[in-house]
């Protein structure tokens, strides 16, 4: 009998915690144990008070998240690349969380010097697309700025050869988006999307758009938009069908936990608010006929 | 099948027919077309030829300098994205537009761009670089840098499958109608080709 009582309290107050604990903090992932969390953050290189006070509220949820690493979306530094540059528009604001071990792994947007590939804390050694892998889920980074016949290569055989769980691809320039300033790089999407559906990769990321988008799965994929983690094109969106969620009020960065089969991600603005919560399942891997040449 | 890609296959059938038995060889003259494809081979062999040229100089120009190596200090990666282009632009004093994009390549470049536009991907192809933050109105001049302020327009994929594959240290940027060849580590403009893409149906 007090077992029957006791039980659901202990699970109750598991949950709140989860969900709420001391910091004040409105957490939506559930903090599995050897998880693979991140943050993810687009546009961020201003150097304006928004793009610090992002950062400080991703070191505050940092503090409680544990994550290890952040992905960089591109336009990491706006406005030239002068050490000046480095130091105002990336050192500075992230100092807390580089102070705490956390690793920056950068994508090159359209006003980066393909020359931070070089900088250290950029972590892409030397090379303008590359990828990592951190347990069973690996990265695929991209230079989308110039996408010449030699990456879409490296691409297809690094995505054949991964063997990990979950894929993830990310770069500058979104395949799909509801913004009304750029849209969708269609050029683009026509050789990059059918290699992500032949090779089940399973999440897109990208920037470009200073908003807030989650596409509906397209061909079963998982697309995000988040170009505003230092810039803000306010009331950019022009929602269609193809949207699930957006938000173009404010910056905001994203929380990602990947744990088996389960996606867990949380989009929070700059002022704690959150924009966005949910868990998406792994995709099923496709079949050898889907991947053999037509 | 790429355009480039469709011309170096038609410059192998020529140079694979002009290798026949003279028995076996037809007894007609050559089709203007192959005449032409076989005009175009030879320019891309003068295209890689200049490139190949450039990629020797600045190989001078960067041998007294330290090897840059992954995980570099934002200094230091200034200090020599500004030592090599400092050498290059001493190694290449006389550079002029037309340099690497001869008047026979540029004639030739701004058919190969034309060709995707004309396809079935011209839509696509305008669409990419309305939506990619079109770069317009800079000044640009061989062998001074890419302005740091202004953004890269990408280059459309479907372009680049088109074009002559370059060395890493080379790349093709669109600015406006113009092509430029960049080299990136640099950030230097080794040459321009103005014209370069065609005209979009509203005239810009």
């Amino acid at each position: 009998m007090r077992s029957r009582v006791l039980i659901p309290l202990l699970i109750f107050f598991t949950l709140a915690a989860a969900s709420q604990d001391n910091s004040g903090l409105a957490l939506k992932l559930p903090l599995k144990s050897k998880s693979v969390r991140f943050a993810v953050i687009g546009d961020s290189g201003t150097g304006d008070n928004a793009q610090f006070e992002v950062a400080r509220e991703m070191d505050a949820y940092r503090q409680v998240v544990g994550f290890s690493f952040v992905i960089m979306l591109g336009d990491n530094i706006y406005g030239g690349d002068h050490p000046s540059d480095f130091v105002r528009k990336f050192e500075q604001p992230y100092k807390p969380l580089l102070d705490a071990g956390v690793k920056f792994y950068a994508s090159l947007g359209n006003h980066d010097s393909p020359n931070e590939s070089q900088y250290k804390l950029f972590n892409m050694g030397g090379d303008r697309y590359y990828s990592f892998k951190k347990n069973d889920v690996a990265f695929f980074v991209l230079d989308s700025t110039y996408m010449s016949p030699q990456q879409l290569t490296w691409l297809e055989d690094q995505l054949q050869k991964a063997n990990s769980a979950w894929k993830i691809c990310y770069f500058h320039h979104p395949l799909y988006s509801d913004a009304k300033f750029h849209g969708p790089d269609l050029d683009l999407r026509s050789v990059l999307a059918p290699l992500f559906k032949k090779y089940g990769v399973n999440v897109v990321f990208s920037g470009h758009e200073h908003v807030y988008e989650r596409l509906k799965p397209q061909d079963g994929i998982y697309y995000f938009v988040l170009g505003n983690s230092g810039q803000l094109r306010y009331h950019n969106l022009r929602p269609s069908g193809q949207i699930q969620n957006g938000f173009d009020g404010d910056r905001g960065f994203m929380l990602v936990e990947v744990d088996g089969d389960e996606l867990y991600f949380q989009t929070i603005s700059r002022t704690g608010l959150t924009i966005d919560s949910g868990v998406l399942s792994r995709q099923a891997k496709p079949t050898t006929a889907e991947q053999s040449p037509k | 099948m790429t355009s480039l890609n469709r011309l170096t296959a038609a410059a192998w059938v020529v140079v694979a027919g002009s290798l026949l038995p003279a028995q076996n060889a037809p007894q007609q003259d050559k089709p203007a077309n192959q005449v032409s494809v076989n005009q175009d081979s030879l320019t891309i062999q003068d295209f890689g030829k200049r490139v190949d040229e450039y990629v020797k100089l600045r190989k001078r120009a960067q041998a007294a300098l330290p090897t840059p190596k992954p995980g570099s200090s934002a200094a230091d990666i200034k200090q020599y994205q500004a030592s090599l282009a400092q050498n290059i632009r001493a190694e290449r004093l006389q550079a002029k537009p037309g340099d690497v994009f001869s008047a026979p390549v540029s004639q030739l470049f701004r058919k190969l761009i034309a060709t995707p536009f004309q396809s079935n991907d011209g839509g696509r192809i305008r669409a990419s670089l309305r939506h990619a933050e079109p770069v317009r109105g800079l000044t640009l001049e061989v062998n001074q840098a890419y302005p740091q302020t202004s953004a890269l327009q990408s280059t459309p994929a479907t372009l680049l499958s088109d074009l002559p594959k370059l060395p890493p240290e080379l790349e093709y940027r669109i600015v406006g109608r113009e092509l430029i060849l960049l080299d990136t580590t640099p950030n230097l403009i080794v040459d321009l080709l103005p014209d370069a893409l065609p005209k979009s149906p509203d005239g810009r």
